[in-house]
């Protein structure tokens, strides 16, 4: 079996929207591109909340809107703070949608699908163990067990759990209390037809996401999500990974991360949702909560390239998670950067950082830059607990009277004295959160 | 030698679910994957290859979606796959199917070579009938055996080992001869990536409709089948009441169980029949 072809020009390890646009936009530069990947089939080793937004995404896959498995498009946010006895809501609805729904391994599949077509050579159930350096560090190709492929380039597109940079050097073991990472849980639920649409004001093909703050984390800085599908519902948290193995060590949660999914769908506000549905998945995934802090010190080194997760290229705001639109993107710019790096004569650092000089030059770097200091918020307790209780106080306060109503301001100086926290830093919190945001 | 080896590609069992009301399976959205006992007639096969040469081609009737199914076993290191596919074979009992497979192994001898063996699993997850090996093996006219754990080519014979729950039996087959490998007598090799991309460059897979094998309609797919599926039962899951006891020792778990038998009014009348004086 020595015949076989181990040599390529690009190797992308990771059929994720990252892998799959850099191997599509590579291909389509005429590369003989490999895209390997670990499951069973592009994107089944991948899980998420549910919403894509489909701006950037215009640009990395053409007639993406027309031929992608869409599920629904989003029309209408909803937040909710919910407290130990009450909830507060606000909605919006959109004029033009600019997010859809979709099962992310049915995209994904279409993704790399659309990469096959222009030739990429797509393995699964493939794992990668290592990155192959030459003598001077270079990257010069991969190895699965026994096997070795060569490319002149290879593209990381791992995902947030990067054991080969790791292995590699490049960036530190994950410490789970201390990264900038999220774990998120969240359980599918099969709905009757037409219930979707009945139990939250939706017509046919629209969609919601749903984001849920306050005391369903149990003080862990998070959320809960729910979005809606053809006939299926997401629903699920997303938490700061070091608090929840403190809150699982220090009893807080009985089982895992998975109990607070189970307080959403249990909880008497959102179960008449989905009554008579059934549980068809349940999931677990790590997901980045501060791009910019879990950036390798490069995203390009000699004959490699990093892109989506693995880069550190999510943006998640509390109110907004967008990963999926990054990746992809991120993965378009190192195929230019590759045809570029190939133009100037190799794939040595030096070329190769011309990708590292688009990211920081495009929106994605832009917008993680901008935000960067809402990352502060994913470590302040109070907002997921007592600040939670104060608004819902606020609002009790305002409603919940049988003789007389107090003006608002009397209403909100109540509610800050219960909950035991001083009226002007409150202030000063909120103040710094809207700048942020 | 050269080694056929059968494959079916079967629906996860473990991801479907029957519908109480119409006795039907719902498939909808399972994915479909190569049954797991084939996989451990795969690695048979391969290390038979592999110890005294020769060539294994995996073979498999099944709708086109199952050549994701032969990438997977070449990916494990079989050479070539072929796929039977035809609508006149849709609907097939075993019968109708191993009719269709050992008019595919004469057509493998006469196109590609000699076969020496063909190798299939004990049986599968969707239908657990065993019945493809030893009609396949009857079609040919070939000598049969199962429950096999071990070969050796030995003068132009196999001898082969297989194990009954209270002996191991030794046979001198002649070949070419069929044999069914006893489900996880050996664990099925990973994929590969080199052979993953020579499944992807190389594309070693024929595809036979019955254009290639010219078999009579009357023989094969529905029409071929006698068997007729009257009825599907569903069982339901009766309630049982769970709970958890974590004993110190042996003994103290027996203490238990029998102190949470005698407690139950049914369990302690049987038990008191079962062992009489004895209580």
């Amino acid at each position: 079996m020595g015949s076989i072809p181990t040599r390529f020009d690009v190797i992308v390890v990771g059929a994720g929207p990252a892998g799959a646009a850099a191997a599509y936009h590579a291909a389509k530069r005429g590369f003989k591109v490999l895209l390997v990947e670990r499951g069973r089939g592009a994107g089944s080793k991948e899980l998420y909340g549910g919403r894509i937004y489909v701006g950037p995404l215009r640009d990395v896959w053409p007639g993406i809107e027309k031929e992608a498995p869409i599920h629904r498009w989003v029309v209408e946010e909803r937040l909710s703070i919910i407290g130990d006895g009450e909830v507060a809501t606000l909605s919006y609805r959109y004029s033009n949608p600019v997010s859809f729904t979709a099962y992310l391994p049915d995209l994904t599949r279409w993704m790399v699908s659309k990469a096959e077509e222009e030739g990429v050579v797509f393995v699964d159930e493939v794992r990668v163990d290592s990155l192959v350096r030459d003598g001077e560090g270079r990257v010069i190709g991969i190895r699965s067990g026994p096997d070795v492929a060569y490319a002149s380039v290879v593209v990381d597109a791992e995902g947030a759990n990067r054991l080969l940079l790791e292995r590699a050097g490049i960036v530190d073991a994950l410490d789970a209390k201390r990264a900038p990472i999220a774990l998120g849980v969240k359980e599918v639920l099969k709905l009757p037809k037409g219930a979707i649409e009945d139990r939250l004001g939706l017509s046919d093909g629209e969609g919601l996401s749903w984001l849920i703050a306050g005391t369903v984390t149990k003080g862990i800085p998070g959320g809960g999500f729910i979005y809606t599908f053809k006939d299926t519902i997401a629903v699920g948290v997303v938490v700061h990974l070091g608090h929840s193995v403190n809150a699982v060590e220090a009893g807080v949660l009985k089982e895992s991360v998975k109990d607070l999914v189970e307080s959403i769908r249990l909880h008497p506000y959102f179960k008449r949702l989905w009554r008579d549905s059934d549980i068809v998945e349940y999931g677990a995934h790590l997901t980045v909560e501060c791009g910019l802090d879990y950036m390798p010190p490069h995203l390009a080194y000699d004959g490699l390239v990093i892109v989506g997760d693995a880069a550190g290229l999510l943006l998640n705001l509390g109110y907004t998670v967008r990963g999926v639109d990054l990746a992809s993107y991120s993965g378009m710019l190192a195929a230019e950067a590759i045809a570029k790096a190939h133009d100037l004569g190799g794939m040595n650092a030096e070329n190769l950082r011309v990708y590292e000089n688009m990211v920081k030059e495009s929106f994605i770097y832009k917008e993680l830059v901008r935000h960067r200091g809402i990352c502060w918020l994913t470590k302040e307790r109070r907002f997921f607990t007592s600040y939670a209780n104060i608004l819902l106080g606020i609002l009790s306060n305002l409603y919940v009277q049988e003789f007389k109503h107090p003006t608002v301001f009397e209403a909100v100086k109540a509610s800050i004295r219960s909950g035991g926290e001083a009226l002007l830093p409150l202030i000063g919190r909120i103040l710094k959160v809207v700048r942020e945001l | 030698m050269r080694v056929v080896v059968g494959i079916k590609w079967v629906p996860n069992t473990q991801a479907v679910r029957f519908d109480p009301r119409t006795g039907t399976l719902l498939r909808e959205g399972v994915p479909s994957i190569v049954n797991p006992h084939d996989l451990v007639a795969v690695e048979f096969a391969l290390e038979l290859r592999d110890k005294y040469g020769g060539e294994v081609i995996a073979i498999t009737m099944a709708p086109p979606s199952a050549l994701k199914g032969l990438e997977h076993v070449i990916g494990m290191g079989v050479d070539r796959g072929i796929l039977i596919t035809d609508r006149v074979f849709a609907g097939a009992d075993t019968l109708a199917t191993s009719y269709v497979i050992a008019h595919a192994i004469r057509k493998i001898e006469r196109e590609i070579g000699h076969v020496d063996l063909a190798v299939f699993g004990q049986e599968t997850i969707d239908s657990s009938t065993a019945h493809i090996g030893a009609q396949t093996a009857s079609w040919l006219g070939w000598p049969y055996l199962y429950y096999v754990t071990k070969a050796e080519p030995v003068d132009g014979k196999l001898i082969v080992e297989r194990t009954l729950e209270d002996r191991v039996e030794v046979y001198e087959l002649e070949l070419p001869a069929v044999v069914a490998v006893a489900m996880r007598s050996r664990k099925p090799r990973p994929v590969r990536l080199a052979n993953k991309i020579r499944a992807k460059l190389e594309k070693p897979l024929i595809i036979w409709s019955n254009k290639e094998l010219g078999l009579d309609p009357r023989c094969v797919g529905l029409r071929g089948s006698p068997t007729v599926v009257a009825k599907i039962t569903f069982t339901p899951e009766v309630p049982r009441k769970k709970k958890i006891y974590r004993p110190r020792s042996g003994d103290d778990a027996a203490h238990w169980i029998l102190k949470s038998l005698l407690a139950d009014e049914k369990a302690s009348k049987i038990l008191r029949r079962i062992l009489g004086g004895e209580m």
